[in-house]
């Protein structure tokens, strides 16, 4: 009989450590922000889904560019349109990377972890690496996660004349995902 | 005689450039777009489903962007993190239903009943995404 529960317990421990916890949002928020003198380009998504596997450190982030919105319509319009994100034939941006350091994040335990994630970042139908510190924050059993990072609007095939004049070169990213 | 009709075509000149200058300038960059007032494709939430499943290219050139009015059972209605609220409608397969964000305060929406919401259609990930709507039924 001691045995038996022995064994029960050394099961359930194995069974323990090697399940793995997927968190899962359909509402994360992506925005983006550029500055040059001549103007500010902002614009927010909310519906953004986003998945974190806490064991493999698996990030994703998948969005429609048709939801970002701008303060100004008319922005907006130049945004989806053929020489910009030409969201008509490429409605999706999506990011597939990893958490490299994710054995940092104790999921059990409440505080904000800093890491650091790497992935392919697909935008435009055109897909680059890149890679951003992050931090994951768990907060009585909520997990979160944030990130801000930079990448080149030209990498991604966008062809608008203005860019690197009135549109700057760089487009800096701030993703914030609460799981549930 | 001269006098009025120089005061009368000064008054048309700038009212010509007010003109110009709001529906050019100020209009389009001011303004929202309010599903209200637009004339929306009617569907339910079951069918939107099937036909981004079907052909999701020939859904999104149906769908994208368009004014849709979707009538479905609500199986979810909650906040997301921005505080805005969301309402999920149930189509037949459970991984893949409508998932709407509404741009003001819906009321009490209670779950598994049938309303209809009208919002823009922005795509397909793993659910049809409608944002900027409103509750037009419960």
């Amino acid at each position: 009989m001691k045995q038996f529960f022995f064994l029960l317990i050394a099961l359930n421990t194995v069974l323990v450590s090697f399940s793995q916890k997927t968190y899962a949002t359909k509402s994360a928020q992506v925005k983006f922000y550029s500055h040059t003198p001549a103007e500010d380009i902002e614009a927010t998504n909310n519906q953004a889904e986003s998945k974190l596997i806490d064991k493999t450190g698996q990030l994703m982030f998948s969005l429609l560019i048709k939801g970002f919105r701008f303060e100004n319509e008319l922005m907006q319009e130049h945004f989806n349109g053929k020489d910009y994100m030409d969201s008509d034939k490429f409605p999706k941006a999506e990011f597939k990377g990893t958490i490299a350091n994710i054995a940092a994040v104790n999921f059990t335990k409440d505080g904000i972890y800093n890491v650091n994630a790497s992935g392919n970042l697909t935008i435009r139908g055109i897909t680059k690496l890149v890679t951003a510190k992050a931090t994951v924050t768990v907060t009585k059993g909520v997990v979160s996660s944030k990130s801000v990072f930079k990448i080149k609007i030209k990498d991604f095939g966008l062809t608008g004349k203005d860019i690197g004049s009135v549109i700057a070169n760089d487009m800096e990213i701030t993703t914030t995902a609460k799981y549930n | 005689m001269k006098k009025k009709i120089l005061i009368g075509l000064l008054i048309a000149a700038v009212a010509v450039a007010v003109g110009i200058w709001f529906f050019g300038f100020y209009k389009p960059t001011h303004f929202k777009r309010d599903v209200a007032d637009e004339q929306a494709i009617t569907i339910t939430a079951k069918d939107m489903v099937k036909e981004f499943q079907a052909n999701e290219d020939s859904a999104n050139k149906k769908f994208l962007n368009k004014a849709i009015a979707i009538t479905g059972e609500v199986i979810e209605a909650k906040k997301n993190q921005d505080g805005k609220s969301t309402v999920t409608l149930k189509s037949d397969d459970s991984f893949s239903n409508v998932y709407c964000t509404l741009k003001e305060e819906g009321g009490e929406i209670n779950n598994g009943s049938t309303i209809t919401v009208k919002g823009i259609c922005t795509g397909f990930l793993s659910d049809v995404v409608i944002i900027d709507a409103i509750v037009i039924k419960k």
